[in-house]
């Protein structure tokens, strides 16, 4: 497997030879099947390794360089990532969870390890079985040798074994493109047993925190070619509006900006910033557009799921056992559950900048979380090959899912222009385009039925949700130019995992249709999937349930789901976080409960979620005054088993920070809109939780050795909702169906 | 032609001056710290001092600094010893994608230059109801700027 392949003059380095794909549109731009794609080792010690998937603010490009300079024997100071160029990375894949990317460079950097210990024995004249490795320097019968020194100015012909292809597009998928995992590395090299870490679980800092907090780091927004135009967009003025007419640049006031314009994509555009904002003001001013009202209105929006024809559900479940255990069951317990459209909302609104060039080459910098896929959607639009489109990655605002299928923001905005000006186009969206016409995470209406046994334990469980689409990935920019976007398909979706195994008689039926007014020129509200997508609004029904049933039964609700499972996992972090919160068992409502009065009562509630190899658990308590219903989250304790813990410090940055997202959903976001346009489009119209509702927060970490690795960031966000909603219910006595909980709805639930 | 005092050095500027002076500050002066959020003053993201006091850059027109200090970012401190509060975001990993937080910063510098040992709820007020808005974190870091401030205003103090 390692020759030796003499000497190499330039770059001192291993690792140095890298050639273009096999076939066009199968394979990244660099060759994924050799080492010489993912690592190179440098003369210095250094390490340079690559990586298709991107940070995401959650500390990814921490736990890679964990991983590898675990599996390589080195301190994961000396590795250096590239992440997410098309043309410089190897993988591609998405960057939805962390778990598929990392189990690529892990494998390489333990092929390389082997590699490197062979070729350390040739050199050193020592058995492999008596080497030893430690901080890159490989050791055995009284000798020694770095990394850095051992591959000096040599090539490792070391081949990587790979399968699968890059993200491609892909009309008879949801979400329009195939492939998101990109190229996955093969084969059980060796590796070290967990016991045996030396890096994995120790608080190694996100390496990009210095530049971030000096002002020394380029951000996607600030990336600027010589010849650049600014543009601001001038969006249509509702969803379904077409184009009469283009406003007027006035050329006294605005002397470099110019209108460009294809079908009803229109911008403003000038080398000068503020220019190209001023004039776009007043353009837009003068554009005049078609009427349309194709929305039901956010005020009416239940009532309109309600009225819809579904059609047939996908399923998960025997809805023969069901039926019957229903029909059987003593007692049953019904309960209907409502999540309002809401949003990423990132506090930097989508920027991005492309240089379609004469020769055809494309280049596009962006701080997509799915490059390839962008890639692959570029390419589409302008109808050429992927070999003519890189995608260029940079950090910028978190994007929580938005990007994940190769969705764009202002990409294709920027392509477009930039093939109609023939110049560099730099695309900044406003905030109001933002919260207006990115994509969202759709409303869920779900009904819930469960039977219950003599003593209210739940014997049954029949879940019946209903969402508009979740996969619209498409180009927004195209749509209105009237170019290829890329495709959407409906489909239900299941996306809960189910933890209470003791409850073997359950049907999950997941309903789906069109995105809401998708027979719009720009296909109505696009549905996307958002941090815990699916999962977070299925299990806001199903923990629901079980807060329900065991305030029915009077049973202790983190007790009633101990004796719903055999899963000890979920068993262990249940108790761990309840005894962190000094949590008394007893059943909801607390004896104190009420429901009228300005004095504030209080209450505690729980939750649990289990999500990709990984069990969270949130315990609630509030204060509510029950006659302005005011609600506050005054603390809440959040535990997590997510197998072997790489990164505790990272971890409970995520835990904390995704929890204060999961709060916000609960307490505040919802997405409105009227007949015609959606009308949060400022942040006191879409409000997100602030500091000082931010509760005093206590994490629980349990690590385990014998699991593998689990999804630590995720799903923080989704113990929220349930939870207070349950608190709620503790402190009033009454149930609280539906979020955001805000006072007019709490108030009005208090006094029907 | 305008001239600003920005970090301690006199520019020359070709803006016009209703121009915002986070403009200038970014495509003028090259300096990318603060940044664009909301255009509106509503979360903070392009925060500087100017003269000591806040400023939300994005809706300040250039002209309304000329002859004062302004301060970003790129500016609390030097590469041989960082601002305490910067060490502070380090020593706490408090950024996630960390696009807020330079504003962020920016409001825990006035705030401690007021209150050198501000309370947890004195530092939640602080970043919650100082006009003109809430400073805005979506990726929801709160917690680990009270602890980064706390830590701040302890080195501060010593």
């Amino acid at each position: 497997m390692l020759t030796r392949r003499g000497f190499v003059q330039l770059g001192g380095a291993l690792f140095v030879f890298l050639r273009m794909p096999a076939a066009e549109g199968e394979t990244s731009s660099l060759d994924p099947t050799l080492l010489a794609s993912w690592l190179e080792i440098r003369s210095d010690n250094t390490i340079l390794a690559r990586t298709g998937r991107t940070e995401t603010g959650t500390g990814m490009s921490a736990f890679y360089a964990q991983m590898i300079a675990e599996e390589l024997c080195v301190r994961p100071e000396t590795i250096a990532l590239v992440m997410g160029d098309t043309d410089r990375t190897p993988d591609g894949g998405y960057s939805a969870g962390f778990l598929t990317g990392a189990e690529n460079v892990r494998k390489v950097a333990a092929y390389t390890c082997q590699a490197l210990l062979a070729l350390s024995a040739t050199q050193l004249g020592v058995a492999l079985p008596e080497l030893t490795v430690s901080d890159g320097v490989v050791s055995g019968g009284g000798k020694s040798i770095r990394y850095g020194e051992l591959v000096k100015g040599q090539h490792l012909d070391l081949q990587i074994p790979i399968s699968g292809k890059p993200t491609r597009m892909d009309t008879s998928s949801g979400n329009g493109v195939a492939g998101l995992d990109g190229f996955v590395v093969t084969g059980s090299p060796a590796m070290k047993p967990m016991g045996q870490y030396k890096v994995i679980g120790t608080s190694f800092p996100m390496p990009g925190i210095p530049a971030k907090v000096t002002g020394k780091m380029q951000w996607s927004c600030d990336v600027t070619l010589p010849e650049m135009l600014h543009a601001r967009m001038i969006r249509p003025a509702t969803l379904g509006s077409t184009l009469i007419s283009v406003g007027t640049v006035d050329k006294k006031r605005f002397p470099t900006a110019e209108v460009v314009k294809k079908g009803s994509l229109i911008a403003v555009v000038s080398p000068n910033e503020w220019e190209a904002v001023s004039a776009t003001r007043s353009v837009a001013a003068g554009t005049k557009w078609t009427e349309w009202a194709g929305l039901p209105g956010s005020e009416s929006l239940t009532k309109s799921l309600r009225e819809k024809e579904w059609g047939s559900p996908a399923s998960r479940g025997n809805a023969d056992d069901v039926a019957a255990a229903l029909v059987n069951a003593p007692r049953t317990i019904s309960a209907s559950y409502e999540q309002p459209y809401v949003r990423h909302a990132p506090i930097g609104p989508f920027v991005a900048l492309a240089d379609v060039r004469a020769d055809g080459m494309v280049t596009v910098w962006t701080h997509s979380s799915h490059s390839q896929g962008l890639r692959a959607r570029i390419a589409n639009l302008l109808a050429i090959s992927t070999e003519k489109v890189v995608v260029r990655w940079l950090e910028h605002a978190g994007q929580y899912g938005r990007t994940t299928f190769g969705g764009d923001g202002a990409e294709s905005d920027a392509v477009i222009l930039s093939q109609l000006t023939g110049k560099p186009v730099r695309v900044q969206w406003t905030l109001q385009e933002d919260l207006a016409w990115s994509t969202v995470s759709p409303a869920w209406v779900s009904d819930m039925k469960a039977g219950v046994d003599g003593n209210g334990r739940i014997t049954v469980v029949h879940s019946s949700f209903f969402s508009p689409n979740n996969f619209d990935a498409r180009l927004l920019g195209a749509m209105l130019a009237g170019m290829p976007c890329g495709t959407t398909k409906t489909g239900g979706w299941v996306a809960t995992e189910w933890p209470y195994d003791k409850i073997q008689n359950r049907l999950e039926q997941a309903y789906a249709m069109p995105n809401l007014g998708a027979a719009s020129v720009t296909g109505g509200l696009r549905g996307n999937i958002m941090r815990t997508p699916g999962q977070r609004q299925q299990n806001f029904a199903l923990e629901g349930l079980l807060n329900e049933a065991a305030a029915a039964a009077g049973a202790d609700p983190i007790q009633f789901r101990i004796e719903h499972t055999t899963d000890q996992r979920l068993i262990d972090v249940l108790k761990a976080t309840a005894k962190a919160a000094g949590w008394e068992p007893r059943a909801a409502p607390h004896a104190n409960a009420r429901k009228t009065g300005i004095a504030a009562v209080t209450g505690r509630g729980v939750c649990a979620i289990k999500r990709s190899n990984a069990y969270w658990v949130g315990i609630a308590e509030v204060s509510v005054i029950p006659a302005s219903g005011v609600l506050q989250v005054t603390k809440f304790t959040i535990g997590l088993e997510c197998g072997k813990i790489i990164n505790p410090r990272q971890l409970d940055r995520c835990m904390k920070s995704g929890l204060v997202m999961g709060l916000s959903e609960a307490l505040k976001e919802e997405v409105t809109f009227d007949r015609g346009r959606v009308t949060s489009t400022d942040w006191n119209s879409y409000r997100i939780l602030t500091m000082a509702e931010t509760p005093e927060i206590q994490v629980v970490q349990i690590s385990r050795d014998d699991v593998g690795f689990g999804t630590g960031g995720e799903a923080a966000n989704a113990v929220a909702p349930p939870a207070v909603a349950a608190a709620f219910f503790d402190a009033t006595g009454v149930m609280a169906r539906r979020i955001p909980l805000t006072p007019a709805y709490l108030s009005a639930i208090l006094r029907p | 032609m305008l001239t600003l005092s920005v970090n301690g050095a006199e520019h020359t500027v070709s803006a016009t001056p209703e121009t915002p002076l986070l403009y200038v500050l970014r495509n003028e002066l090259k300096l990318t710290g603060p940044r664009f959020g909301c255009g509106i003053a509503q979360c903070g993201a392009c925060a500087v001092l100017v003269d000591g006091k806040e400023v939300r850059a994005c809706v300040a027109p250039v002209s309304t600094v000329a002859g004062k200090r302004v301060t970003t970012i790129e500016g609390l401190g030097s590469d041989a010893k960082l601002h305490p509060v910067q060490q502070a975001w380090i020593d706490e990993q408090v950024p996630q994608c960390g696009y807020c937080q330079s504003g962020m910063m920016i409001a825990a510098v006035v705030l401690l230059a007021r209150n050198p040992d501000p309370s947890v709820a004195e530092i939640k007020d602080a970043f919650t109801n100082t006009p003109p808005s809430p400073h805005l974190c979506r990726c929801g870091t709160y917690s680990a700027i009270i602890d980064a401030v706390q830590r701040a205003a302890k080195a501060m103090r010593a």
